[in-house]
């Protein structure tokens, strides 16, 4: 786990972790959905870089935290993907990135615009 | 197989980023770009494949069985770089493991595993133990092993055994030789065996007259009988005598044979013994034996009720002994009785001597693996500035140690695997020429315990060298290994004591067992040069066994006797023929009581000899006083005595002419004979009584004969002139007394070769031990010598150095090696015979060939330190 590292890549790569299980909270998804939804719901503001989401799809389904398996699309019984679904530990591991988020972007926010009404 | 995770992982990605692509470009043709557009478009879009896949492998990383095959290889890789130092750890390996594991599959077989029979905890055998037999135990008399029977409640079943060897036939065709088992009717009850096929022996059978049934063992149901279902029935004939098969055993049951169980515990070598296939009820009567007397003809086992301690019966047992001793003799009351568990019984000596290798073989193992690790150490302290390099790049310490130890493990596994493969060939060849005469060696099997024990050295040895020399690059520093210029100058000093202490192990395990070398080759010298007694050289040896049913008469087995001598004496080159009633060099047979007639209270418990004249002539025993037997002895009632006898009963007086009382009858004493170890090499000469053999004509009758030829070529003579008497009998033995002499010492024979050869390859190993850590030692400090010599110092001053750095770890190890034997040879010392444990003279023997030794393993290194040029060595660095 990265710790309290400032480092650029591992904190992109947790938020991309991050975002991967909130998607998938909507139900299984393969990747091009994944991208897609990610795409679409920030208005491409966030582009996900396939270059990073397949790694990104292995390493938490090698902690568990998703699962994968072969199955063919809904709509075109032809073609197959492999759909990702939410583990219950992978939801847990969402609640933990979720709050450590809130909390990196509340200490940013109270840095960046002070306001009375920040305190903590 | 082993690539098959990574694979699949690596397809199954492959095939995840094909059908996104697949997707997009469907996705790209819907919003109307033809197909070749749209599978472009999607190729553009998502990027570089290749990273892609690259990435995520980086992701992925090694897992252990990546690491582990990348260690494999890297240390295959290694070994091959150094094929000498590879063979020789491999073969040593396997050498190791493999003489290990042949021990201990022996070990395992004959002393730890339980006997095969029900609750096999509660057998016991039963001994009486008599002041005459210097309180050895032997089987009991059967009248006082009755009223054991009677007078005690610890025993749930108590049976006595007599194991021989008898002619077996069905009918028509020659008798082959078995092993019989003639017992109390209650045996397979005690043992809990049930035929499978019959029924065992019922309490009637075990009476005189409706005692000629007999139960078969499983293999000679199928060897002699090809598994006929309709045995049951049929008529045998066991030693002349008809019975009819009413049983036959369960495949999986073994008795032991005679050597195993014999009534004396007292070390002996055997006979001939054939695993017993034949048992037939003995139809006792326990009346019709003597208080005193006939004690090692049977052997007791006794089933103990469950929950019963050996001890309490042995308690119950003194109580009853106590009142037997009131009905014998006044001489020969010290009588007591011992309970020992039948396993120990059947193990015998076996486990210490087996124990003994076990240890012997096992400090080798540990040498073996002591060098390796030195060698290993040396490799590994050469290898130290890769290692420092490998850290210094970002290797983790663990991956680095792990990747050291992956290499003793391919030689440990690759030495361990051809190791078992050498055991089990070995024991092949075992079972089929075994000197060391071990009971239950038809029981010995590799199996699982074995290979887990094979498994666990393997590993262990693995450990043993390997653990030090990986530590040893956990220590590398980088900066200071990569700063150092010169490997030369990586031995550190932490490093050279680790390899003198090393050194000094082997020089304590190689110091051991020399000494131990030492004392049994000692031991054996002793029994081969003792005093015999006897001469064997030019005797020869043939034993017959007459069925007692066809040669009750005791006239015809006179005249049968008669016409054997007869022919033999003629036959040409023959100085001398004679018979006894007992295999020379068998132990103690035939023990009975005898008495003064003039002074009753005056006895002694001596072995019975029946023999012919010219016996003393033949074997050359030393006349004392009187005469030997002569042919007018026939009807005299003569009997010649040993010396240790005539001492015991006469004292100062003399003994001709005067008359003793032995099996109710009355012999005048007419000779006296130097006491001979024709007995036993192994134990003191036993108190003797020779008969003429018209008294008592033996059923089993060894012919002996001395000739001018050497003795193995009247050996066919011999079987031809018994032939001519009796054409149709069997004879069991036909051998020279000089054969018989070293089997009956194949056993210390087989141990002293064992351990020589163990001796010798430790004192090799030690030896290369010292030389290597020598050599290094003096190469890492040539500068240091170079430097020395420049500055003066003689060439003896080098020498001296060179001894001194390893003159304290040999020193050391040489003193504590040889209290470490001393203290093992008191563990085994009733396997040595007239050699003192603390032996002076063998300690400095071993002392004074170790140091020779040593000085020639320290002697190359050291001159080559001596004669260097302090010049060439300066300027080169």
């Amino acid at each position: 786990m990265p710790g309290a590292s400032s480092n650029r890549v591992e904190l992109l790569q947790g938020t991309l972790d991050m975002l991967i299980l909130r998607t998938l909270v909507f139900g299984p998804a393969h990747g091009h959905q994944i991208a897609k939804h990610i795409r679409q719901t920030t208005d491409d503001v966030l582009q996900v870089e396939h270059g990073s989401l397949y790694p990104a799809l292995h390493r938490l389904e090698r902690k568990g935290w998703i699962a994968a398996k072969w199955e063919s699309a809904a709509k075109d019984g032809k073609r197959e993907f492999k759909y990702y679904r939410l583990t219950p530990s992978g939801r847990k591991q969402l609640l933990v990135e979720e709050s450590k988020w809130k909390r990196l972007t509340d200490a940013i926010a109270g840095v960046m615009w002070p306001a009375p009404e920040q305190e903590r | 197989m082993r690539w098959s995770p990574r694979r699949t992982r690596e397809r199954d990605l492959e095939r995840e980023l094909r059908s996104h692509l697949e997707l997009a470009a469907a996705e790209h043709e819907e919003n109307g770009l033809s197909p070749e557009e749209a599978a472009l478009a999607a190729r553009r879009a998502f990027g570089n494949t290749t990273r892609i896949m690259e990435q995520a492998r980086e992701m992925w990383g090694w897992n252990a069985a990546d690491i582990l095959l990348q260690d494999l290889r890297r240390a295959l890789r290694n070994l091959r770089k150094s094929p000498g130092f590879a063979a020789t750890a491999i073969l040593t390996l396997a050498l190791g493991i493999g003489a290990s594991t042949a021990v201990f599959t022996l070990v395992d077989s004959v002393v730890l595993k339980p006997l095969a029979y029900r609750n096999s905890g509660e057998l016991v055998a039963i001994w009486e133990h008599m002041r005459f037999l210097s309180f050895d135990p032997v089987g009991p008399n059967p009248r006082h092993a009755d009223l054991w029977k009677k007078e005690t409640t610890s025993f749930s079943g108590l049976a006595l055994v007599q194991e021989a060897l008898a002619g077996l036939s069905l009918g028509s065709e020659h008798p082959r030789l078995v092993g019989s088992v003639t017992s109390s009717a209650n045996l397979l009850d005690v043992l809990q065996v049930t035929p499978v096929l019959g029924r065992g022996f019922l309490p009637e059978d075990d009476v005189k007259g409706r005692d000629n049934v007999a139960i078969l063992t499983w293999s000679l149901w199928q060897t002699v009988f090809h598994a006929d279902p309709h045995v049951i029935g049929m008529t045998i004939r066991l030693a002349d005598v008809p019975r009819v098969v009413v049983g036959v055993l369960p495949a999986s049951f073994r008795f032991p044979d005679a050597n195993a169980l014999r009534p004396f515990s007292r070390k002996q070598k055997g006979g001939i013994a054939i695993e017993p296939s034949v048992f037939v009820p003995a139809a006792l009567d326990p009346n019709t034996f003597g208080w005193d007397g006939d004690f090692g003809n049977w052997f007791a086992l006794a089933r103990l009720k469950p929950g019963t301690d050996p001890k309490q019966a042995q308690a119950q047992l003194a109580l009853v002994e106590r009142r037997i001793a009131r009905e014998v003799p006044e001489g020969q009351r010290d009588l007591y009785t011992s309970v020992q568990p039948l396993r120990d019984a059947v193990i015998g000596d076996s486990g210490t001597a087996l124990w003994m290798l076990m240890a012997a073989v096992m400090g080798l193992m540990l040498i073996a693996c002591l060098n390796l690790a030195n060698a290993q150490l040396g490799r590994a302290v050469s290898r130290q500035r890769e290692a420092a390099v490998s850290i210094a790049l970002g290797a983790s310490r663990r991956r680095l140690i792990w990747n050291s130890l992956t290499e003793n493990l391919l030689l440990a596994a690759v030495g361990g695997s051809v190791g078992v493969g050498l055991a089990a060939a070995g024991l092949r060849l075992f079972r089929g020429y075994s000197p060391l005469d071990l009971p239950r060696l038809s029981e010995v099997h590799l199996n699982l315990t074995v290979l887990l024990f094979s498994v666990a050295l393997t590993f262990g040895s693995m450990l043993l060298f390997g653990v030090l020399p990986a530590l040893k690059l956990m220590r590398t520093d980088p900066q200071v290994s990569l700063q150092q210029s010169n490997s030369r100058t990586f031995g550190t000093k932490r490093t050279g004591r680790l390899r003198a202490c090393l050194v000094g192990l082997q020089v304590l395990g190689c110091t051991a067992l020399l000494l131990i070398t030492g004392l049994f080759s000692n031991s054996l010298l002793y029994l081969l040069h003792r005093d015999k007694g006897f001469d064997t050289t030019n005797v020869s040896l043939a034993e017959v066994r007459l069925p007692n049913k066809t040669w009750s008469a005791a006239p015809d087995r006179t005249a049968f006797a008669d016409s054997v001598l007869r022919g033999l004496r003629a036959a040409p080159g023959v100085q001398s023929a004679a018979l006894v009633s007992a295999m020379p060099l068998e132990g103690e047979t035939w023990i009975e009581g005898v008495a003064r007639i003039d002074k009753p209270n005056l006895q002694s418990l001596i072995n019975l000899r029946w023999v012919s004249p010219g016996y003393f002539e033949t074997l050359r025993e030393r006349l004392v006083a009187g005469r030997v037997l002569e042919e007018r002895d026939r009807d005299l009632n003569s009997a010649v005595v040993s010396e240790g006898l005539a001492k015991a009963l006469w004292e100062n007086e003399n003994p001709i002419g005067s008359q003793i009382a032995t099996e109710d009858r009355k012999f005048t004493v007419v000779g006296i004979v130097a006491d001979s170890r024709s007995a036993s090499m192994k134990s003191a000469p036993p108190r003797m009584v020779y008969l003429h053999y018209k008294d008592r004509p033996p059923f089993a009758v060894v012919f002996m004969v001395r000739s001018a030829r050497p003795a193995g070529e009247v050996l066919a003579g011999m079987r031809q002139t018994i032939w001519k008497s009796a054409p149709d009998l069997a004879i069991t033995r036909v051998k020279t007394m000089n054969a018989q002499l070293n089997e009956s010492l194949a056993g210390e024979r087989f141990q002293t070769m064992v351990l020589t050869a163990f001796g010798i390859a430790a004192l090799l190993l030690a030896m290369l031990g010292i030389y290597g850590v020598l050599s290094y030692s003096m190469v890492t400090r040539m500068r240091e010598i170079g430097l020395r010599i420049a500055l003066g110092a003689t060439r003896r001053r080098i020498y001296a150095l060179a001894a001194g750095e390893l003159g304290i770890p040999v020193c050391a190890g040489l003193a504590a090696g040889l209290l470490a034997g001393i203290l093992a040879a008191r563990i085994i010392r009733n396997l040595l015979y007239g050699t003192q444990v603390f032996n002076s003279s063998v300690m400095l023997i071993v002392t004074a060939l170790f140091l020779a030794a040593a000085g020639m393993a320290a002697f190359l290194p050291a001159r080559r330190a001596a004669s260097l040029d302090p010049m060439e060595t300066l300027r080169s660095e």
